[in-house]
């Protein structure tokens, strides 16, 4: 497990190099001037102020001149300085990371447990009313457009009914707590501040119900199947014909063997989350990853979509190691060499 | 029926926590100080001392170094933190008022000008304003060569010969200096502080200078606030400056800029009283408002537009050489038609590049609606099986009016004309690679000032040597079919003169731009200004959008 753990990181930096050329190629390549953003539309003819902006921000060199110089920063752990925000990316990124973190995480808790829970419900309940509903309302979050479905919860929800708050990681006029870790649950829980930590608990509510929903529907769909496929087992019928209680069956023998294709998915589904966080941060106003790379795409902000594409290339490719080991300890018939 | 259980958990974890209805906690939680007290509504009470200001806006802040700082509100941050020699009113675009001089004149050729400084004027940090941090900070403006340096173009020399005297002069004359100097970008920073933190005004500051990132955190200005903290895309926070030296101290302790994206949020927000202030809520949802005691809207004219250009220099677009042509797609156009739809008749049309409310705008014929006239030009020029014309735009909704909805109410227009528009909405900074490449036959952008002065649109959209869009529409050089020799002799003289010969050069120019017929505004979209009803003094200026040291509470 050691080596197979040791061969894989070896690699990773390989494959992060080739995700940075490929985001470098195509973001270079395309015909489109990040100059508009930089010195803005009335000044791209004014020859002083556009020389001046491509020296600044390395625009100026032929494209194996920027790639080189771009690598040989990236080695250094400098990942540029974003065109937009005039910051480093670095820094961007860690910045948002907590954020965008928070949110997976609320939305893989919300969507992995409801997943499992309503898939194991439903094949419990094979073709009675509470399996359709199940399926039905599994189905309604995989179909739903999340940036729809997000805008009509704070429609109903917030600005009609009232009963949770308006966008935003924080209600307006509240500082941040001290930051720790970034995370406001915890970081407000560090702080001793119990308040803040329920409000900042409560705005996570919304968000990462809507970006869970999505992702509880196709995985509650995968765990009936597996669940079903494994019902009728000749260990399950064992287990019954020595009396076991069904509750007992169902969780002891037919989840737990069921379990390992729902951990392949949810091992990605972490990676998902973390990039398809997208229009659920737009919608939100949650200051996160996927509201920084949609920024960095409309503006043609090359260092920020560079360290995003880095960002995402990494958290996929730990999202997949972290699964191989995990199923190789679920199943201990599974050998990794 | 899981999910629901643990959104009803969490909820329940929460409960009573709602922080939109919180009944007797302050809203300023977390360690701070309380600053505003809400009603079980969650609407602010209106209780003057420690009232925090929250503004829900869409920020397109690009830099808040104010010398490279180019956006909407970027103007409303530099005026709330740096102050400028004068600014304009703004109930009038042109009359300017005093801010850091105390009085200001220029020669009677428009090259030289000369400012007393207010000797009471200090910065936050209780040193005086004096004229050495002016230069500076104009030297500054100049030569790192951002986006506002053009308005430094033309300068000959900048000279202090006392602390309290100030003087610039150009080597051809510049009416236009006055509303340029009260231009946000022009302000004043503390040179003493901002040297030490690496910025430079010396001729290499374009790449000497440092201190960008330092302004992120930082400020260094005169004004009734300070920067207390910047998040990009999250919030931006000014603290009152407590020491100002104005007469009218700014009133509240803090004001926050809240990125809120899209203007239903905006108004949504407003009227669940999680922000006083929202200033791009669109047009169409004021009815909304209509009726809420929480909050009072009014719609003002606004100097901003949208436009679309004709570029007969571009691949494809040979037809439109022929100037008529031009003129019968202007004549096309259903103006009312499009301000109906595209900004539910909140809007009004405009004559020439020259907008609404500005010098020389006022005698000019707005432009209607002649299909048959349209057609005879058609007719006249061998044209009236009509042609093909591609149309790429940016994908923007800007000032309210969906440039999508747009062109293709333009191209409904054109098509009763035969002209079939080719519509290509695409990213702007695709556009942007297009537009100067090879150009774009039909294309739609928008306009907001920087100052008050008309030359920024002659300068910009005339046909004359050096005008961004004499060039992208095919000319650009002295001689070139599209090169107009009138409208340069026109802004020479609206440059050298003063009073009703200044109004009446602008008034020809407007005019010989609607005659030029590359740059057609479809509309003048008005503005929605919406606060809390206990907000006073909202406004909007044509030089620095909104001026947060005006802005006060009622009772």
């Amino acid at each position: 497990m050691r080596r197979f753990i040791l061969r894989r990181l070896a690699v990773m930096p390989l494959l992060l190099l080739g995700i940075v050329t490929i985001a470098f190629c195509i973001s270079r390549l395309i015909p489109a001037n990040p100059l508009a953003s930089i010195v803005g539309e009335r000044a791209l003819n004014n020859d002083k102020i556009v020389a001046a902006a491509k020296a600044r921000w390395g625009l100026n060199g032929s494209l194996p001149e920027q790639y080189f110089i771009y690598i040989k920063n990236l080695l250094t752990g400098d990942l540029g300085t974003s065109f937009r925000t005039r910051q480093p990316v670095t820094d961007d990124l860690l910045h948002r990371l907590p954020a965008t973190l928070e949110l997976a995480a609320g939305a893989l808790l919300i969507g992995g447990v409801g997943g499992v829970a309503l898939g194991a419900y439903a094949a419990s309940r094979k073709d009675k009313p509470a399996d359709h509903f199940s399926r039905g309302f599994a189905l309604l979050g995989s179909s739903l457009p999340v940036f729809w479905i997000g805008l009509v919860f704070l429609f109903v929800l917030y600005a009609r009914l009232g009963w949770f708050p308006g966008p935003g990681r924080l209600p307006p006029r509240t500082k941040p707590p001290d930051h720790v870790t970034g995370f406001y649950t915890i970081d407000s829980l560090l702080d001793g501040n119990f308040t803040l930590f329920r409000q900042s608990l409560h705005r996570l509510v919304l968000p990462c119900f809507v970006l869970g929903w999505a992702y509880m529907g196709q995985l509650s769909r995968l765990v009936r199947a597996a669940m079903l496929d494994e019902i009728n087992a000749d260990y399950v019928r064992t287990a019954r014909a020595k009396g076991l209680a069904e509750r007992l069956v169902m969780r002891r023998h037919v989840l737990r063997n069921a379990w390992l294709p729902t951990l392949t998915i949810l091992g990605f589904s972490f990676a998902q989350l973390l990039t398809a966080s997208v229009l659920t941060e737009t919608i939100f106003q949650w200051n996160g990853i996927g509201s920084y790379a949609v920024q960095a795409a409309n503006t043609l902000d090359f260092p920020a979509v560079n360290g995003v594409s880095l960002f995402a290339g990494l958290a996929f490719l730990l999202a997949n190691l972290t699964t191989d080991v995990l199923y190789a300890v679920a199943d201990p018939k599974i050998r990794l060499a | 029926m899981v999910a629901v259980g643990l959104v009803a958990v969490v909820t329940a974890v929460s409960c009573g926590s709602d922080d939109s209805n919180d009944t007797s906690a302050t809203a300023a939680p977390t360690g701070s100080e309380p600053t505003a007290a809400t009603d079980a509504g969650g609407t602010a009470a209106p209780a003057a001392e420690g009232r925090e200001l929250v503004i829900a806006r869409d920020m397109d802040i690009n830099s808040l170094d104010l010398s490279r700082s180019y956006c909407d509100t970027c103007q409303i941050f530099n005026t709330a933190v740096y102050e400028t020699l004068i600014t304009v009113d703004p109930a009038d675009p042109n009359k300017i008022l005093a801010r850091l001089a105390t009085s200001w004149e220029g020669n009677a050729d428009n090259t030289v000008f000369t400012f007393k400084l207010d000797p009471a004027a200090t910065f936050t940090d209780g040193s005086p304003v004096e004229a050495k941090d002016v230069k500076w900070s104009w030297e500054r403006l100049a030569n790192v060569k951002a986006s506002a340096s053009y308005l430094m173009s033309g300068l000959n020399t900048l000279e202090a010969p006392d602390a309290a005297t100030w003087g610039a002069t150009f080597e051809a004359p510049n009416s236009a200096f006055l509303p340029i100097v009260a231009a946000s970008y022009l302000g004043v920073i503390n040179s003493d502080v901002a040297t030490e933190q690496g910025a430079s005004a010396a001729a290499d500051a374009d790449t000497a200078d440092k201190a960008e990132e330092w302004f992120l955190a930082n400020s260094a200005g005169s004004g009734p606030y300070t920067l207390e903290s910047y998040t990009q895309g999250e919030s931006l926070v000014l603290a009152r400056n407590d020491q100002y030296w104005g007469p009218d101290k700014p009133v509240f302790p803090r004001v926050t800029f809240s990125q809120v994206k899209d203007s239903s949020s905006q108004l949504q927000q407003l009227q669940a009283g999680d922000a006083d202030i929202a200033m791009q809520i669109s047009l169409d949802s004021v009815s909304q408002l209509e009726g809420d005691s929480n909050v009072t809207t009014s719609v003002v004219d606004s100097f901003n537009y949208v436009y679309i250009a004709l570029s007969p220099g571009a691949e494809g677009a040979e037809k439109l050489q022929d100037p008529n042509i031009r003129k019968a797609i202007v004549k096309a156009i259903d103006y009312d038609g499009a301000i109906e739809s595209l900004v539910a008749g909140k809007g009004k049309k405009q004559a020439s590049p020259i907008p609404n409310g500005f010098l020389g705008s006022a005698d000019l014929t707005l432009p209607s609606y002649d299909l048959e006239g349209a057609k005879q030009l058609l007719a006249d020029a061998g044209m009236a099986d009509g042609f093909d014309l591609d149309a790429t735009y940016p994908e923007a909704n800007v000032y309210g009016v969906d440039f999508s909805l747009m062109m293709q109410k333009i191209q409904q227009d054109l098509v009763k004309v035969n002209i079939n528009l080719q519509l290509t909405p695409v990213q702007f900074p695709e556009w942007a690679d297009r537009i100067d490449a090879k150009g774009i036959p039909v294309t739609a952008v928008y306009f907001a000032p920087d100052h008050t002065d008309p030359s920024q649109y002659i300068q910009f959209f005339g046909e004359i040597p050096g005008s961004s869009w004499a060039s992208r529409a095919g000319g650009g050089d002295a001689g070139t079919p599209l090169d107009n020799p009138k409208e340069s002799e026109l802004l020479a003289t609206a440059l050298a003169s003063s009073g009703d010969a200044r109004t009446q050069a602008y008034t020809d120019l407007g005019q010989q731009m609607i005659d030029d017929a590359i740059i057609v505004p479809i509309v003048n979209p008005q503005l929605v200004l919406a606060t809390a009803s206990d907000i006073t003094g909202m406004h909007y200026s044509a030089c620095c959008n909104l001026d947060l040291g005006l802005l006060g509470l009622a009772g």
